[in-house]
């Protein structure tokens, strides 16, 4: 059932044919530059370097560059030429134009797939599903036609998730969601409609393929263009803005639930930041309360729907062994509920705290100077919003940033000593005692230091 | 198990599979040039007036910009529970005159039922004043043929112009028509 990433490259979330090529172009490199080196010290024999040498064979160029850069300023300037005439050209030949291109580029992608040529194959299917798209708004424009509905442009879509699913490329997975955002915002834009098909052509289509398929640039795309869709459909619906936390949190639960951690990460990771950036905005500059009416929709249904969104993620955290990421909910406390001024200031500063630091305790525990850093500049954030907030209107201006410097270098001394504590501390115990969990008790705390420094 | 995915993406399967998608996408591709001319066989004609406008912005391109004279109407006019909203989407009634120029002569938020030489058009509203709307039909383009009498008539005149819009059953629309008004 489970489908996993071939291969450890991919493992890292970046996995991707063209990062092993340049590992691979750059190791040949350093191979031919370090080996004779290493003959004349003794290390290898001269004929293990040539052993060495023949197994990393330099890549061969799969296609010249000049050639691809001659085909194409020869296309642009067939494609200027028929631009600069098209309204002078007759009806029957701009349909043929249009309709010839369309079939050639899918033809001329499927040849060059069959050659094994992948990049440029994709590259010429992607022309041609965007040539479809170009196709039906310019014969609607040629015959003056309005429509009022999606369903001239849902097509596109529709073919969008049937070419990426017959081909599988990344190229292609990228532009259906694109063309999915794209059609969207027409909907929204020009006919004030949203468009609930492509909504779930997009998330269906494209989530099963995610589901199946993990791979993690994708599916920080998908994510970031279903929150653009769920954007458009809070405007279409004239909704309080936070309703839009709702299925962007639904997409993050998605990847609660993917057996991939990764792959699950990365589709989490935009509404995340959404979320960060909401909560960032209200301790900045919210408690004016200038904002409270866009801002709280009725209280117990967007409980109860947050609340659902919130059980899912939990369970597929469980399910998964992830709870530690449970904190992550903490940006979603819905504190623009609270009446403006202090009171709302103080609890999302304490919000921004608590995240910060579970973000640093989850990474002490799991040894990760990633999450490290990211821990400390989100504390670093929190802390300059506090600082701004507490003493901008209080303090002489040249004594606010002498204060606000020194707190921020004494801060970034901390948390480097902190960071190499803590990564000097997880090399013994991973060395001798691997698998093991480590010690429960001092690693909840983030102020404690590392139980054996 | 067979997956979705994997059967669609199934090598034997790739070319018909490519086949029949580029045979389809040629297919909709006529069908949409074909609804265009559906729509002029089969539609309602109406013919609307539009207001004179800068004349500089008269001919930008290949295109005329049209401003409607029924793109702007009063809330007298409006027959909907709720007032109208910004984006939303409306039907004029549009009901023939003396000089088989149309002229709006309600706005609704549902479809209403057409009488005997009238019409409905669709519209969204753009802006709403505190006692007049603002309308757009997305019908303000005609890209001019080559060799109309609109591209001898140079930016600087301030005719109004008559336009014969098609309104097709199914909800499509298209100018079949512009023509100075004498």
């Amino acid at each position: 059932m489970r489908q996993r990433c071939f291969g450890g490259a991919q493992h890292d979330g970046l996995g991707s044919a063209t990062t092993l090529n340049l590992v691979l172009l750059l190791s040949r490199k350093f191979l031919e530059t370090e080996s004779p080196s290493w003959v004349t010290d003794g290390l290898i024999s001269e004929a293990q370097r040539q052993q060495l040498l023949a197994r990393y064979p330099p890549e061969a160029q799969p296609l010249g560059l000049l050639p691809l850069l001659g085909s194409v300023l020869v296309g642009l300037s067939a494609l200027s030429v028929v631009a600069a005439n098209w309204q002078a050209l007759p009806v029957a030949l701009r349909l043929a134009l249009l309709l010839g291109s369309l079939t050639g580029s899918y033809a001329a992608g499927s040849y060059f797939l069959r050659r094994g040529n992948d990049d440029l194959g994709h590259g010429l299917i992607g022309l041609g599903l965007i040539l479809f798209g170009a196709s039906i708004i310019l014969t609607s424009q040629l015959y003056q036609l309005v429509g009022y509905d999606a369903s001239g442009l849902l097509a596109w879509v529709v073919a969008g998730v049937a070419v990426s699913y017959v081909y599988g490329s990344r190229l292609l997975v990228l532009l259906t969601v694109l063309i999915g955002a794209a059609v969207q915002t027409y909907c929204v834009e020009s006919l004030g409609i949203f468009s609930y098909v492509t909504a779930w052509l997009v998330v269906g289509g494209m989530g099963y393929y995610w589901w199946r398929r993990p791979d993690a640039v994708s599916a920080t795309v998908l994510a970031v263009g279903l929150l653009w869709q769920a954007g458009l459909l809070i405007i279409v619906l004239h909704a309080k803005i936070t309703w839009f936390f709702v299925p962007a949190m639904a997409i993050y639960a998605a990847g609660d639930w993917h057996p991939n951690r990764a792959v699950g990460r990365a589709i989490q990771v935009p509404s995340l930041v959404a979320a960060y950036l909401f909560m960032f905005g209200l301790a900045t500059f919210g408690e004016t309360d200038a904002y409270a009416n866009i801002l709280r929709p009725p209280l117990l249904p967007y409980l109860a729907a947050l609340g659902a969104v919130f059980g899912l993620s939990a369970l597929g955290k469980r399910a998964q062994g992830r709870l530690a990421s449970l904190p992550e909910w903490l940006l979603l406390l819905p504190g623009f509920y609270l009446s403006g001024g202090l009171t709302l200031a103080v609890a999302t500063l304490v919000v921004l705290y608590a995240h910060a630091g579970s973000v640093l305790a989850r990474a002490n525990r799991e040894h990760d100077s990633d999450q490290l850093t990211l821990g400390a500049v989100l504390f670093v954030a929190a802390t300059a919003v506090a600082y701004f907030k507490l003493t901008w209107g209080f303090m002489d201006k040249s004594l606010f940033f002498l204060i606000g410097g020194v707190l921020l270098l004494g801060l970034s001394w901390y948390l480097r000593r902190r960071n190499a504590q803590v990564l000097a501390a997880a090399a013994p115990p991973v060395a001798q005692q691997a698998g093991t969990p480590p010690a429960p008790g001092n690693d909840n705390e983030p102020e404690a230091p590392a139980h054996n420094s | 198990m067979a997956d979705l995915l994997s059967w669609f993406s199934d090598p034997v399967r790739r070319r018909p599979l490519l086949r029949l998608l580029v045979g389809a996408q040629v297919l909709y591709v006529l069908g949409v040039a074909g609804a265009g001319y559906a729509t002029t066989a089969l539609g309602k004609q109406v013919v609307l007036a539009t207001t004179p406008i800068d004349p500089k912005e008269l001919l930008s391109g290949d295109f005329v910009r049209l401003h409607y004279a029924i793109g702007a109407m009063p809330l007298s006019q409006w027959h909907g529970p709720q007032a109208p909203r910004r984006r939303q989407a409306v039907f004029v009634l549009l009901a023939a005159g003396p000089d088989s120029l149309s002229t709006a002569v309600g706005l609704y938020p549902q479809a209403p039922a057409a009488g005997v030489g009238q019409a409905v058009l669709r519209g969204w509203v753009t802006d709403v004043y505190r006692n007049s709307l603002n309308l757009r039909f997305n019908l303000e383009r005609y890209y001019v043929p080559e060799g109309s009498d609109l591209r001898l008539e140079k930016a600087g005149r301030l005719h109004p112009l008559r336009v014969r819009v098609s309104i097709a059953p199914w909800g499509q629309a298209r100018i079949t028509r512009v023509a100075v008004q004498k």
